[in-house]
């Protein structure tokens, strides 16, 4: 049965956004019949990517925006983020070193490595003055 | 944004128990009510995740910071009672490799003492 659900949503760029999508986004899971862990990491990625990008990216721009989409495919779930603000790819990010002890374990870089850890394909570019970053998960047949 | 710990001693255990969400918007909030407990002594902490349904990595740095401090001084620092999908998360980051994660409370108290 094919099936496509989508989320958008448009945000003015402030912290406390995250927390309504966030509720915005466990409902669509709910309907969409989404496992935990796939909304759990949808967050996830979400609290890291808009809190970034709200405090650096879009700083000093005249009308900062950012928009969010979450598609459900019969196969995949795409989450797609797209902002104004200064041109950043994270994917170029290193990724830090998880084998190192506790008192030589760097504390930052943590959120986009999961990120990536869990999306199943990252994608970045920037066209037409806008970031876009799409990361996407693939659904098992057990997991719809 | 503030976040709501609530703490519990088991003799020289202190155990916090963060509420609801922890994310980039109270991660601070913990951060402060952990050092502080860091700062003035305590050396045994066990962070209980059952009433946790949220963490950010904002979230797991502050428990990073809070290992590094307590490993410094000697101290412990165990998790406890996590939601599977959390869990998942920590597994996947290597976090449970620096910090030990039990299943429950009692495992979790007998694993610091």
């Amino acid at each position: 049965m094919a099936m496509m659900d989508e989320l958008h949503v448009s945000l003015s760029p402030r912290l406390s956004a995250v927390r309504s999508l966030a509720q915005m986004v466990e409902e669509f899971g709910d309907a969409n019949k989404l496992p935990d862990q796939q909304i759990y990491m949808i967050n996830l990625a979400l609290d890291e990517l808009i809190t970034n990008t709200v405090s650096y990216g879009l700083r000093g721009v005249t009308r900062p925006r950012i928009e969010i989409t979450l598609q459900v495919g019969e196969t995949s779930l795409a989450l797609t983020m797209e902002d104004n603000g200064q041109p950043f790819d994270p994917t170029a990010n290193p990724d830090p070193d998880l084998s190192s002890a506790v008192d030589e374990r760097p504390v930052g870089g943590l959120g986009l490595h999961l990120i990536k850890t869990f999306a199943d394909r990252v994608n970045y570019e920037y066209v037409n003055g806008k970031n876009r970053l799409t990361l996407e998960h693939d659904l098992t047949p057990e997991a719809r | 944004m503030d976040i709501e710990v609530a703490e519990e001693r088991n003799e020289d255990v202190l155990v916090l128990l963060p509420v609801g969400r922890l994310d980039s918007g109270n991660a601070r909030s913990f951060e402060s009510v952990v050092m502080d407990h860091v700062s003035s002594g305590e050396r045994r902490l066990v962070v209980d995740f059952s009433r946790l349904d949220f963490i950010s990595s904002s979230g797991m740095r502050v428990l990073l910071i809070a290992a590094k401090a307590l490993k410094a001084g000697e101290g412990t620092l165990v998790l406890c009672s996590m939601k599977n999908h959390i869990e998942e998360v920590f597994r996947i980051s290597g976090f449970d490799r620096i910090i030990p994660i039990k299943d429950s409370r009692e495992s979790a108290l007998a694993a610091s003492s």
